[in-house]
Order: structure tokens, then C-alpha cells, then sequence
């Protein structure tokens, strides 16, 4: 649930050719209400869910109009104590993330600057971490294909409103069981985790000369298909989740040495058979060119 | 069967082979498929063997059907014509799921209620929990909780039923003899494989009308669901072209009357008194602690106030005379040496946890929401009756002796968990965490490694070339609760040779019906 805005698939950045931007970043994530279908509650067999999350990620300026993207999340997960349920936290490499961006319209006036760009992206478990483990599995454990719309106006002055859609198409994750319930059974290890559309805006301003961002933001989900969790009982992949987030970030960069730093919180407000998390990030960014040139939005 | 019609959209990405490893369309299976084959055996003297809770296949009577030749009949089968003449596509899609041997379909929709109903009520708010009421199945929470025992018990009665149905059947099927309307009219097509089994009574009529009763008693909730999947299933045997009308019913006339009599057992076997007051629950512990210095505790928060089940141990077995004579021995002293190994033994496995114990851990697990483990063994069961082609009977044989087996153990076990009141891993070893939920009842013996002991031993029985596979299966199952954190070695390994134990007269039982 932890969410980058540094140059990401989702945002409407885009770097000259060969630039690389390079993140490290931390999200502390937390829950101990979550939905249960459409039901807000507590569980204390589980008690507070904390979730850490470190992410790698690589932005590449491939040309002036496409960027590159490759990053690797590593997840902690675990208990508060005391619990109910003694389960064992787990850690390890979540999804190996490949995307590609590409800026279809930029509309320059005097007044401001309109931009239409596209992402596509892949990511796919790179470790073998058991999805069928919630609310400790790191991830979903499936492939998942997505093709995201953004579009942007951003004034002369430096204020920008953003706004992007994107269809996220899930494969199928493997229990290490082979029945599961799912409004009736199944024989087999194979999980159909639901494809789901997801919604996002910010409004946001860039300031001193570009060096500043602030950026309040909204992030929503929603499985097109799934079950609901089912009462005191555990969740699974195959849930329908929906996601109501919202979060404001700062970001600076540092001029002239490449360096950058970012700032975020986010809360979910509303969801469905999801934790009622808040997060919290912090970032580095490094960004050099390879031709020895430096860029500055 | 599952189709996802979004994931079409995906085929398109593979195309680019970008996405390769998204993979295209999957069938999810939501049930055992199988060809309907010709039978191994037809068992023309299925009616001589011993029933379980009859005296005989003739306790139950079915007057003699109407001639062939009797105009009765002869509109009965022009019934049938008329009925498949008019047959629709959904109608043919269901005389292939329910194929010719639809015993199996009636356990997958046992097991299918069991995991539905498998769910422990929660806490309230105020700290307290409320249990399932039976003279108030809606709750909150709903009735049943399908636990192990409940599970395995409700799969008992099934299949002890359709048993003795089965039996019944099959008396006056060979003292009548009166074939199948795809025998007597040639423009009537079978649906499945031809066979010699006489037609009347209908043994899928038996099947069909004990399995909804019994299920409708131990699932009352699901009245509507199971009357809706029998009638579905009535009309799929005349539509198969394998029974007339007057077949369905004298097969029903059976069922009704063999599901009584195994209901009434039900009624008096002590499950009633398994789920304690927490008085009895409390003395019941105090004696343990008296006798052995140690009690198990419910760690859960809040906690539980009473175990699962303190009494199942005194449920009426099957066919073991004297449950407490096979009460395996005394588990480890808290301070002895093999008690301090077995702690090293499972913070090794915690510690060093890796796939291969974590999947043999999740392959066995069987936990709330699922079948349970005595509904994994039925489902193995009825992978294997289909391989060998069994009939009907055989079929229900198998899985009545396998179901008696089962739950004969489970009272076993569960009679050893409260008398020795064992405590489990998380409340014995500091801070120590687990990959597997640790159930609410004392530790020894671990109920997998008995109900799948006893289990594998009846189908190693039924089915000698598979005993070394399946009693390989039930010491996985075993240590599979050790690997999970939620059971000591002597738990799994006490109650494997327990299970086995019990389930020896369940199979010398089976030895003298007749059968062989």
C-alpha cells in the first residue's frame, strides 16, 4: 500500500534522454482496523499489522519522451505484541516492477502546459513468498500487466492538477493448499486474483524555480471482481478489495547536486476487505546524467 | 468450472511475449472431474452384505414395481421419452456433472457445506463469545460451526446412510429385477456407460434423498440449496434414460427411511453434550492438572473461555467397544529430557523455516474455512473410487467404512487432548510464533495425524496398491502440524499409531459384511 512519488509510473515527471533517477526509499505502514467485506473492525488475533517496506527503484531517460522504469520492493511484516494469534511475521524480495512511460501530448501556452502520457507496466513475484498468507503475505503473488492514462495541466505559476486511470490485469497466484473455499470450492492451488481499476489525482505546486513540490493526493482501487473476507476469518488473494487513500507528499531537489528528498503520508479513508492503513514514507533520490549533462525540470 | 472473461483481454500481452508468465486462461476446477466409465463389478449379491445400522438389505420394504408390460409402466417410459425429447443444454450439463456415480457429487456437496460452515464465531464486543445455537441455526453466528468433529461426524452419518441404502437398494434391485427403461425401449439412449444393475429401486434416488436429509440436519440453513440440488439431480436420473418414475421413488421411499433411523442415532450419540458449560469444562481441566501438574490454556484474545469440544471424546463410537481402552500412553513430563528435545526440535523448525516444511505445513493444513482434514480424505477417496471404476456401493462401502474410521478416531483423540490437557508450543516455549493457526483444544494427540491414520488405513484396505502412497500421505499430515508450530513430535507420531490402532475395527468390521 505504500505509494512513491519520486518520478513514478504514476506521475506525469519525465527525465531528458540518459538520465538516471535513482531511489531508496522506506514506507512504515500500519493497521489495526480493517474491513471485513464492507464491516470495519478489529481482530486482536492479529492485533496492529505493521508492514515496512523498502523500495530500490531506477528511472531511466531512454529519450526526451520515454522513460524507463525497473524497482524491487523488499517487505517486513509482523504483529504487535500482545496478540491472540502468534503468528510469524515474514520477510522477503516482493515483485520485480517494469514500466515504461511515454508522453503522447505536451500542449505549451503562455498560460500553462498540458501533458497526456502513457505507462505500461509489469511486475512479477521474484521470491517465493506465499500469497495465500494474509495479513502477512507480502504481496499478491501474481503477475499483473497494467496500462495506465495521466494527464496534467500545470500553470505558469507552478500549480499542477493531475489525474490518471489505470487497468491492472492480475494472473493467478499458487496456494501451497489445493481446495479453497471461494462462494464454493475449489480443487485446485491456483488462485484468481482479481483485475481491478485504479483512480488517482493530486493537485499539487512546483516552487523556487522548480527545486519544491507539495502534492496532496487521492488514490483509489477496485477489484472487478473477488469475495468478501469472510466473518473472523482470514483473508485471501482472491479478495474483492477496493481502496480509498488519501495523502499529501513533499519533494525537493537539492540544485545542482543531483540529490533530492521525499516526504509522505497517506491514510485509507474508505476500503473494502482491506486494512484501514496509514503510511508513511521517506525517500533519497539521486539523479546524473550519462552524457555529463545534468537536467532540471 | 471458472472463466475469467477479462483475462481474454491478457491473451493479447502474451501475444507480445513480454508477458508470457502471466499465463492465459486458467479452469479453476470447482469439483472432481471424471468420465462416467463402465463399472469394475456390479455386485449382484449387494444385498446379502451386512448393513451398518439395519439389521439387513430387507429390514426396509419396497413392494414389488409394476410389470413392464403393465400400462402403468409403459406410460412411465413414454414419460421418459417425452422428457428427453424436450431435454435442454443445462439439463445435459447436468446429467454430466452428476455422472453414474453421483455418491461422489453428494460427498463434494458435503464437503463443500463443511468449509462453508467451518468458521469459528468471534469475539463480541464486550470480550464474551456467544456459540452457534441449534434452536437458532441464523444466529449470529450462524449454525453449524463445522469443525473436525462436527465435520466428521456429519460425513459418518452420510455415508453410513447411503450405505445402508445402498444395500437396500441393491436387495430388491436382483429379487426384482427390473431393468432399465434404456433396456426395455431401444429408442431411449443412456446417457452413461450400459451396466446390468436392474433399475428398481434407483439407487440414485437412495443416494440423493439420505445424503439431503442427513445434510439438511446437520446444515439446517441449507434447506433450500440441498432441495434445489436433489430435485436437479431426480430429474438427471430420468432424463440419463436410466429410471423411470416409480425406480426414483421406491429409491426415495429407502432413503427417507434409512436417513431416519441414522438421524435417530444422531440424535442420542452424545454430540449434543460434546460443547461443555465452562463448569465442566473447568473440572474437566482441574482433573487434568490434578493427575498431570500441567493444563492447556487458551492463549486467544480475549480468550476462549471453554475448548472445542470437551465431551466429543464421549461420543458413541461406531465399532470401537471401549474408546478409553485405546487411550494412547502419558505424553512427556514438562521437566524430562524428551520434552526439552521435542522444544529444540520445534524452534529449530521455526527458526530455519523453509519452503518445503512450509508447504507441507499448507498442504495439510485444513483450517478454518476448508473441508478439514477428515473432508480431505474423502475427497482422496473419491478420486481413487472413480479411478477404479467402483459402482455405487462399492462406493459407498468404501467411504462409509473410511467415514466410521474417522470418526471412531476423532473421539479417540479427542478423549486423549482432555484427559491429558497437554498444553501446546506457543503456551510452553517463550515468545515463539508460528506459520499455522493454533487451534482452540489441548495438544496431544494431534488430531491430523489420527484422522488421517485411521483414514489411510481403510482405503489401504480397499485399495492394497495405493497403501504405501496413502499411509505415506497420513505420517505427512502428521508431521505437517509439527513443521506448522502448533504440535509436538509425540502429538503427530503418538496419534498416528493411535489412529491406526482405531481403525482396525473398522476394518475387521469390514472384513465380515460379506463384501469379499
Amino acid at each position: 500500500m505504500g505509494s512513491l512519488r519520486a518520478q513514478t509510473p504514476s506521475d506525469a515527471t519525465l527525465m531528458h534522454s540518459k538520465n538516471i533517477c535513482l531511489l531508496f526509499a522506506t514506507d512504515f505502514g500500519a493497521f489495526n482496523q480493517y474491513w471485513e467485506g464492507e464491516l470495519l473492525r478489529e481482530n486482536q488475533t492479529v492485533a496492529t499489522v505493521h508492514r515496512y517496506t523498502s523500495t530500490t527503484m531506477a528511472a531511466i531517460g531512454v529519450l526526451d519522451k520515454l522513460d524507463f522504469y525497473v524497482g524491487v520492493p523488499y517487505v517486513t511484516t509482523r504483529s504487535s505484541k500482545p496478540n491472540g494469534g502468534k503468528f510469524a511475521g515474514v520477510s522477503n524480495f516482493q515483485d520485480i516492477i517494469f514500466a515504461a512511460k511515454y508522453q503522447v501530448l505536451n500542449f505549451q501556452s503562455e498560460k500553462g502546459q498540458f501533458l497526456f502520457l502513457t505507462t505500461v507496466g509489469y511486475s512479477t513475484p521474484i521470491s517465493d513468498y506465499l500469497s495465500d498468507y494474509k495479513p502477512y503475505s507480502i504481496g499478491l503473488g501474481a503477475p499483473e500487466f497494467s496500462a495506465r492514462g495521466i494527464l496534467q495541466y500545470k500553470t505558469a505559476f507552478g500549480l499542477f492538477l493531475r489525474g490518471d486511470v489505470a487497468h491492472l490485469w492480475r494472473g493467478y497466484t499458487k496456494a501451497e493448499r489445493d481446495y479453497y473455499y471461494n462462494d464454493g470450492s475449489y480443487y485446485t492451488a491456483w488462485m484468481d486474483v482479481p483485475d481491478a481499476w485504479n483512480y488517482e489525482a493530486a493537485l499539487g505546486l512546483w516552487c523556487f524555480s522548480n527545486s519544491l513540490k507539495f502534492e496532496v493526493n487521492y488514490f483509489g482501487l477496485k477489484s472487478t471482481s473477488g469475495d468478501d473476507i469472510r466473518p473472523y476469518n482470514a483473508a485471501q488473494p482472491t479478495n474483492k478489495v477496493e481502496v480509498d487513500r488519501v495523502g499529501a507528499s513533499i519533494q525537493y531537489f537539492l540544485p545542482r547536486t543531483g540529490f533530492g528528498a521525499i516526504v509522505y503520508h497517506n491514510r485509507v479513508i474508505e476500503g473494502r476487505n482491506v486494512g484501514k492503513s496509514h503510511n508513511t514514507g521517506i525517500g533519497v533520490t539521486y539523479q546524473f546524467s550519462i552524457k555529463k549533462k545534468q537536467h532540471e525540470e | 468450472m471458472k472463466n475469467k472473461f477479462l483475462k481474454i483481454s491478457i491473451t493479447l500481452s502474451c501475444l507480445t511475449g513480454l508477458f508470457l508468465s502471466i499465463s492465459c486462461e486458467k479452469d479453476l476446477p470447482t469439483y472432481l472431474e471424471f468420465e462416467s466409465a463402465p463399472f469394475a463389478s456390479i455386485d449382484e449379491n449387494g444385498g446379502t452384505w451386512k448393513p451398518v445400522l439395519l439389521a439387513s438389505g430387507s429390514q426396509i420394504t419396497i413392494e414389488a414395481p409394476s410389470s413392464t408390460s403393465s400400462e402403468a409402466y409403459q406410460n412411465e417410459l413414454a414419460d421418459v421419452r417425452d422428457k428427453m425429447n424436450s431435454i435442454t443444454g443445462k439439463q445435459k450439463k447436468d446429467i454430466t456433472y452428476w455422472t453414474n456415480n453421483p455418491l461422489i457429487r453428494w460427498n463434494e456437496i458435503a464437503l463443500e457445506l463443511i468449509a462453508k460452515y467451518n468458521l469459528i464465531p468471534g469475539p463480541n464486543p464486550d470480550g464474551t463469545y456467544t456459540l452457534p445455537d441449534p434452536t437458532n441455526p441464523d444466529g449470529p453466528p450462524p449454525f453449524p460451526f463445522a469443525h473436525p468433529p462436527y465435520a466428521c461426524r456429519a460425513l459418518a452419518y452420510m455415508s453410513v446412510a447411503q450405505f445402508d441404502g445402498l444395500i437396500t437398494a441393491w436387495n430388491y434391485k436382483f429379487q426384482y429385477n427390473r431393468t432399465a427403461p434404456y433396456k426395455q425401449d431401444s429408442s431411449i439412449q443412456y446417457a452413461y456407460p450400459d451396466n446390468n444393475i436392474p433399475s428398481y429401486p434407483s439407487d440414485g434416488a437412495v443416494v440423493g434423498r439420505a445424503s439431503r436429509l442427513i445434510l439438511e440436519a446437520m446444515f439446517p440453513l441449507e434447506k433450500d440449496y440441498l432441495q434445489q440440488k436433489e430435485a436437479e439431480f431426480f430429474n438427471s436420473l430420468i432424463l440419463s434414460g436410466g429410471n423411470v418414475q416409480s425406480d426414483i421413488d421406491a429409491g426415495i421411499e429407502i432413503g427417507n427411511n434409512v436417513a431416519a433411523i441414522a438421524l435417530e442415532r444422531a440424535a442420542n450419540d452424545g454430540m449434543k453434550k460434546a460443547q461443555t458449560p465452562k463448569a465442566v469444562s473447568d473440572s474437566i481441566k482441574a482433573a487434568a492438572y490434578a493427575r498431570f501438574g500441567w493444563a492447556w490454556e487458551n492463549l486467544e484474545v480475549p480468550p476462549r473461555p471453554v475448548g472445542l469440544t470437551p465431551l466429543f471424546g464421549k461420543v458413541k463410537t461406531w465399532n470401537v467397544p471401549n474408546i478409553e481402552a485405546v487411550r494412547p500412553p502419558v505424553p512427556p513430563q514438562l521437566d524430562s529430557e524428551a520434552f526439552q528435545q521435542d522444544v529444540q526440535i520445534l524452534k529449530n523448525y521455526a527458526d530455519n523455516m523453509n519452503t518445503e516444511w512450509r508447504s507441507i505445513a499448507n498442504f495439510w493444513q485444513d483450517g478454518l474455512g476448508t473441508y478439514t482434514p477428515p473432508g480431505h480424505w474423502n475427497r482422496f477417496a473419491n478420486q481413487f473410487i472413480t479411478e477404479d471404476h467402483f459402482n455405487p456401493l462399492r462406493a459407498a462401502r468404501t467411504m462409509a467404512y473410511m467415514n466410521m474410521a474417522i470418526m471412531d478416531s476423532g473421539i479417540g483423540c479427542w478423549d486423549a487432548k482432555y484427559y491429558y490437557h497437554y498444553p501446546r508450543p506457543i503456551q510452553m516455549i517463550d515468545n515463539f510464533q508460528t506459520i499455522a493457526g493454533t487451534p482452540n483444544f489441548p495438544s496431544y494427540t494431534s488430531g491430523h495425524s489420527v484422522f488421517s491414520a485411521a483414514a489411510s488405513e481403510v482405503l489401504a484396505y480397499v485399495f492394497p496398491e495405493r497403501a504405501s502412497l496413502v499411509r505415506g500421505w497420513a505420517e505427512e499430515a502428521a508431521i505437517s502440524r509439527v513443521y506448522g508450530g502448533i504440535h509436538w513430535t509425540f502429538d503427530a507420531f503418538v496419534g498416528t499409531d493411535q489412529g491406526r490402532e482405531i481403525a482396525q475395527f473398522t476394518i475387521n468390521r469390514a472384513k465380515q459384511d460379506g463384501a469379499n
